[in-house]
């Protein structure tokens, strides 16, 4: 349903791996006050793969969000998405970097107050200079169960419904891999679950790479593995997750890295 | 409440700056010209002089009582607006309405103070220059010193307190009741300003070509009219934004924004409204007089003279003040759109397409206010030009009415793009995380 090959922005086929860092390392600060906020992450996401990333506060999980999404420079290391290495550069450069590449979902959902629900949906669309088809804005946003609420504003709207209309403005173009930064962590349980299995449709039906980070190990579980990052470093990975496997394993993430050193 | 309004005001004094400038810019005004009164007033000054000062006094006091009122009142309600979160985690907390509404109105009043004492000086200062330009042009006795009185004191620190002060309580009380539609009373006193401008304007037909008070009719309209304009212009932006076929990524989100916003950008459109109408219809009447005296070759009578004088000084005193204004409430609304920048950059718009917006933005307020205001301005022109010559149109060129423009579209399109640029250097996710 969101595949519709002719609007590509890019020709080429998707490449095999949709997300590869190597020896990712950011710091922020200077001198005494520096911290290291990732320590050499290297890791590698194929096409079509639903992963989370979990790890406790401060361990670095936004920066890695924010490095591999192309919203940061890292320090030193290289990021790859969709084949393509993000070299540094201004603000945009990297912004036409991210589109049609990268789509995002925020915890605070971030759609502009201004625009009703379905300029909200093809605002990325109409920034690429994008032709925009009203059938396709219904089409998505019924998809994504909104296809009566087309003219609303987001403050008419639920913070449930308001996460389902930025997955669907993640989802409009067509990117190659959706980050996803704690996109339950405002919700209730019930709408939390339909924003997951969202974003597992979007993995299971149509192909689209998802990262997201979250705390929650129910969230977690949704994912087809888990990577956990302690400390700037990752700390572990585990496929096929389970709530109760998560939670055992991020209890005992800080232990781990204390019999390291 | 009281002791928390001062540990506002001492925790953020930025937020305050606005406020700051309109009240002591307007205290010094209000000072300075209400000084005349006070000079006039002392034993032995000789009639005309006296009467050149109180005239003075009276025109461009009340002018800039006006100006303060609309100053301070504006800059207040921009300031309230942006502290709605903090007003509403207040009440969350347990403020009444009547607690948060003493906060507000407290903090405006201190801060009204602090700008209003400062401006003493530079009252004195500007008084003592006036006295002497008179003088120069012969218009007050050389006699005569200039004296600053409690008249000058207590109507400028009255004017600016009381102006803050009910500026505030209106804003508050405006923030604290949620957003309950009114405006019937607004559009109300609209109409009756433009009908009662338009019948200004037209009475100048009644007057003859040499009647001393033949500009007193027309001026009065002109800014009767820009001032019924001004109270429109929310209705006029929404219908100038319906009729603009503008394509592009910037366009196209610069027009949604300002018809969701245009009752907040109704300040900038005013300001911008009546700037041009005073300021067009008041130099260029000012020059189609000048030239007829000039034309029939006499000398200028002491009425007249005092007549361009306060003509300039108005014109002076408003351009000074309105761009003061213009740039304060730009300012402060376009630093409060961090967060909406750093959305819209998170969908995927390149910070040249965030100016692009904004520049889109100032260009249609400005263009929307210059043409209300020129209309209001040609309204004033018009019939004084053929009453006082024999032509429709003053014969001075578009000089002084593209310079007006200049002015109106510096101020606007220049405090919009540097002040967004500042804005954007705030990474986008942390100016999105920063209100969140």
């Amino acid at each position: 349903m969101f595949r519709t090959g002719s609007r590509r922005t890019h020709d080429t086929e998707p490449a095999a791996e949709a997300l590869r860092l190597v020896k990712v390392s950011k710091t922020y600060g200077t001198d005494d006050s520096a911290v290291t906020a990732l320590d050499g992450v290297t890791l590698c996401l194929g096409r079509g793969t639903f992963t989370a990333v979990m790890g406790p506060s401060g361990s670095g999980k936004s920066t890695l969000l924010q490095c591999a999404a192309g919203l940061d420079l890292p320090d030193s290391g290289i990021v790859r998405v969709d084949g393509t290495e993000l070299t540094g550069g201004g603000e945009a450069e990297l912004t036409r970097f991210r589109r049609g590449r990268i789509g995002f979902v925020f915890q605070q959902y971030n759609l502009l107050d201004t625009l009703t629900v379905a300029q909200n949906t093809v605002l990325p669309l109409k920034l690429a200079g994008q032709r925009v088809d009203r059938r396709r804005t219904r089409e998505i946003l019924t998809a994504v169960g909104l296809g009566d609420r087309l003219g609303h504003r987001p403050d008419q709207l639920s913070g449930g419904q308001r996460q389902r209309v930025a997955i669907a403005r993640a989802l409009v173009t067509e990117p190659r891999v959706i980050f996803a930064d704690e996109p339950t962590g405002a919700l209730d349980t019930r709408s939390a679950r339909s924003v997951l299995r969202l974003l597992q449709d979007a993995v299971r039906v149509h192909g689209r790479t998802v990262v997201m980070v979250t705390h929650d190990p129910v969230a977690a579980s949704y994912a087809d593995s888990v990577l956990f990052l302690a400390d700037g470093r990752l700390a572990g990975r585990m496929d096929d997750p389970t709530p109760d496997a998560v939670a055992e394993r991020l209890a005992h993430l800080g232990d781990d890295t204390m019999a390291e050193v | 409440m009281f002791m928390l309004a001062m540990r506002s005001i001492r925790q953020r004094p930025g937020r305050f700056l606005a406020t700051l400038l309109s009240a002591f810019l307007g205290a010094a005004v209000i000072m300075m010209f209400n000084s005349l009164y006070d000079t006039a007033g002392q034993a032995g000054v000789d009639p005309v002089s006296a009467e050149t000062l109180t005239t003075s006094a009276s025109v461009v006091g009340g002018y800039g009582t006006l100006l303060v009122f609309f100053a301070v009142a504006s800059t207040l309600t921009v300031n309230v607006r942006q502290r709605a979160a903090e007003l509403e985690l207040l009440r969350c907390s347990g403020a009444t309405p009547a607690q948060l509404r003493r906060m507000v109105v407290g903090e405006a009043v201190a801060v009204a103070l602090v700008g209003a004492v400062p401006a003493i000086a530079p009252a004195v200062l500007g008084g003592r220059a006036l006295l002497g330009m008179f003088q120069d042009s012969g218009q007050v006795a050389r006699s005569v010193d200039h004296s600053f009185g409690p008249l000058a004191l207590m109507s400028g620190v009255g004017i600016t307190l009381l102006a803050a002060a009910g500026a505030a309580f209106l804003a508050v009380r405006r923030a604290t009741r949620g957003h309950r539609r009114r405006g019937g009373a607004r559009r109300f006193l609209a109409y009756a300003a433009l009908l009662a401008g338009a019948m200004g304007a037209l009475s100048t037909f009644a007057f003859s070509a040499t009647d001393a008070a033949l500009m007193a009719a027309p001026a009065y309209g002109a800014i009767l009219l820009s001032v019924g304009f001004a109270l429109l212009s929310p209705r006029l932006l929404k219908g100038v934004l319906d009729r603009l076929p503008l394509t592009g990524a910037s366009g196209w989100l610069a027009v949604r924004n300002l018809r969701r916003r245009a009752d907040h950008l109704a300040g900038i459109l005013m300001s911008l409204i009546l700037f041009t109408a005073v300021a067009t219809a008041t130099l260029y009447m000012q020059a189609v007089e000048s030239d007829a005296v000039e034309a029939s070759g006499l000398t200028k009578s002491v009425e007249a003279k005092n007549l361009e004088t306060l003509n300039l000084t108005v014109v002076g005193i408003i351009v000074v003040f309105v761009c003061v204004m213009l740039v304060n409430s730009l300012y402060a609304a376009t630093t409060y759109r961090g967060r909406e920048f750093g959305q819209q950059r998170l969908a995927g718009a390149t910070p040249g397409q965030v100016l692009g917006t904004v520049g889109v933005e100032g260009l249609i307020l400005t263009v929307t206010g210059l043409f209300f205001g020129t209309v209001a301005a040609l309204a004033g022109i018009i019939p004084f030009t053929v009453v006082r010559t024999d032509s429709v149109l003053p014969d001075q060129g578009l000089g002084i009415w593209l310079a007006v423009g200049a002015i109106a579209a510096a101020a606007t399109l220049g405090t919009g793009l540097v002040t967004a640029r500042r804005v954007l250097r705030t990474p986008a996710v942390g100016a999105v995380g920063l209100a969140a």
